[in-house]
């Protein structure tokens, strides 16, 4: 192993280690599997078709926790180092400040993504328990494209974590990530009868803000619509690395520029 | 011998504070030297310089010749800042582990290190205990042992006799000694002026980021009965003008 893959995974594992050693993932933890176990157990109304319309909401928590964790876990690699002051030793080792935010990135997305596989097990285990399809092509897809979701928002995230504080910086990615789920896609058509500023404003937003709606397949997975093309797959993952690309740039300019 | 550090006219502004200006020093290879100053002298600054956290405004840096803001410049460099904060749900062991893995040592040379520094510092019935349960003298000496883990040629200590017991203190001392007799050269900065000058093969001193003073501690035993102390209150008291290095 290179010197250079070392320090990644000495961060890594420090990132890791700090999630499990942390109470509040483990309490996100315990309430989705708490949450996706009687979904998978119950008949709503005595329906059997009823049961998608609980996968749905099993899917959405997935969603939401799994955001949560990887928004928190990400926006929380810097800030303490800097309020603790650990950063100093940090960066007295002979590690560039570049390899320091790789290995500070790859560490929130391997967390982050560990714990949406949990999710994800569970789900299929659950989903292939009552419906009897055991992880079809379509599930898989959908938690490629869950991961680069997650490369996203972790990137997002740790950009958004040298520029606002902790608290603003969750508000804010919540609220992007939230914002263009809800009317990301619809804002072109939202905006189309606005004055020119607007539509100009609305369309640099749609422009640059993160498309997170790309990377969701929950619907498709919960009615069985059958997989989408691996292509398209291919294609948004692109998306996601080319837009996490930026944002770590971004933030290793700022980390590079900034004075301890 | 050559030199371990090497300051060069090295000036730093923050906004409308010059926090140093203009300090010049060499530090050899293989001896102590103290670095004294009351708070906001331009210690830490220099320190900061010296560990390429941010280049000078003008001026050179360099440590045994090369720039220390390129990460293998401080491969050679032990660092120990003047406040132990380290990771709270980390235990000692751990702590190594991380900065061994930073420092691009194997697994096999961590694990070794560990087992040799632990007892070293005195904390060999405490290295599997979380940090967050140590006390702030027993964090200084998980402050040592991470800045010795990768053998460094020179430790960089600031204020490291911070929240150290007389016993400590005095273990404190014997380390620095035994480290110089390996040949280690260490630089650290300190308020404890009676230590320094138990320790140190040479002091500097800082007064509103100038270079005051410099000398040897063997002489200022041979200077008519003058002690540390009384040179730094002579060079350091309020209205005191400011006396050339």
């Amino acid at each position: 192993m290179t010197p250079c893959c070392r320090q990644l995974a000495a961060l890594c594992a420090l990132s890791l280690r700090e999630l499990y050693r942390r109470k509040d993932v483990w309490v996100v933890f315990t309430l989705g599997l708490l949450i996706l176990a009687p979904l998978a157990a119950i008949k709503p109304y005595g329906i059997g078709g009823g049961s998608r319309h609980l996968f749905e909401i099993a899917q959405l928590l997935i969603w939401i926790s799994a955001a949560v964790i990887a928004i928190s876990v990400a926006g929380r690699q810097f800030p303490p180092e800097f309020e603790h002051r650990t950063i100093y030793p940090l960066l007295a080792k002979p590690v560039s400040r570049t390899t320091l935010l790789a290995g500070k990135f790859l560490g929130a997305w391997v967390a982050s993504v560990s714990a949406t596989g949990c999710f994800y097990l569970a789900y299929g285990l659950f989903a292939g328990a009552k419906m009897g399809i055991w992880f079809p092509a379509v599930f898989c897809q959908a938690f490629a494209l869950h991961v680069g979701f997650l490369t996203l928002v972790t990137a997002l995230s740790l950009l958004g974590s040298f520029c606002f504080t902790p608290t603003a910086n969750l508000t804010v990615c919540g609220v992007v990530v939230g914002g263009m789920f809800a009317i990301g896609q619809r804002l072109p058509e939202m905006t189309a009868g606005q004055p020119a500023v607007i539509r100009a404003l609305a369309k640099l937003i749609y422009v640059a803000a993160p498309h997170v709606e790309f990377f969701d397949l929950r619907r498709r997975v919960v009615h069985e619509w059958g997989p989408v093309g691996w292509q398209v797959v291919a294609a948004v993952l692109l998306y996601a690395v080319v837009y996490s690309g930026a944002c770590l740039l971004l933030a290793g300019w700022i980390f590079r520029r900034r004075k301890c | 011998m050559d030199a371990a550090i090497s300051i060069d006219q090295v000036t730093k502004r923050f906004g409308a504070v010059q926090a140093v200006s203009d300090v010049s020093l060499t530090v050899r290879s293989g001896e102590i030297m103290g670095f004294l100053g009351t708070n906001g002298a331009g210690k830490t600054t220099t320190i900061k310089m010296l560990l390429g956290f941010f280049a000078p405004d003008a001026g050179r840096v360099r440590i045994f010749g090369a720039d220390p803001v390129n990460a293998a410049a401080r491969s050679r460099i032990g660092f120990m800042p003047e406040t132990a904060y380290y990771y709270r749900y980390l235990n000692l062991r751990e702590l190594l582990r991380f900065y061994g893995g930073l420092c691009g040592l194997s697994a096999a040379s961590i694990r070794a290190r560990t087992e040799q520094l632990i007892p070293q510092v005195g904390l060999a019935d405490a290295g599997d205990r979380l940090l967050a349960h140590y006390s702030k003298g027993m964090l200084q000496r998980a402050g040592i042992a991470q800045a010795l883990l990768h053998d460094p040629d020179l430790l960089i200590l600031d204020e490291p006799l911070t929240g150290l017991d007389p016993l400590a203190r005095i273990q404190f001392r014997d380390l620095i000694l035994a480290l110089r007799d390996q040949g280690k050269t260490i630089f650290f900065s300190s308020h404890e002026l009676s230590e320094a000058e138990l320790i140190c093969d040479r002091v500097a001193i800082l007064k509103q980021g100038r270079l005051v003073w410099l000398g040897s501690c063997g002489d200022i035993a041979g200077d008519g009965g003058q002690n540390l102390e009384r040179i730094f209150l002579n060079l350091l008291a309020p209205g005191t003008p400011e006396a050339p290095p």
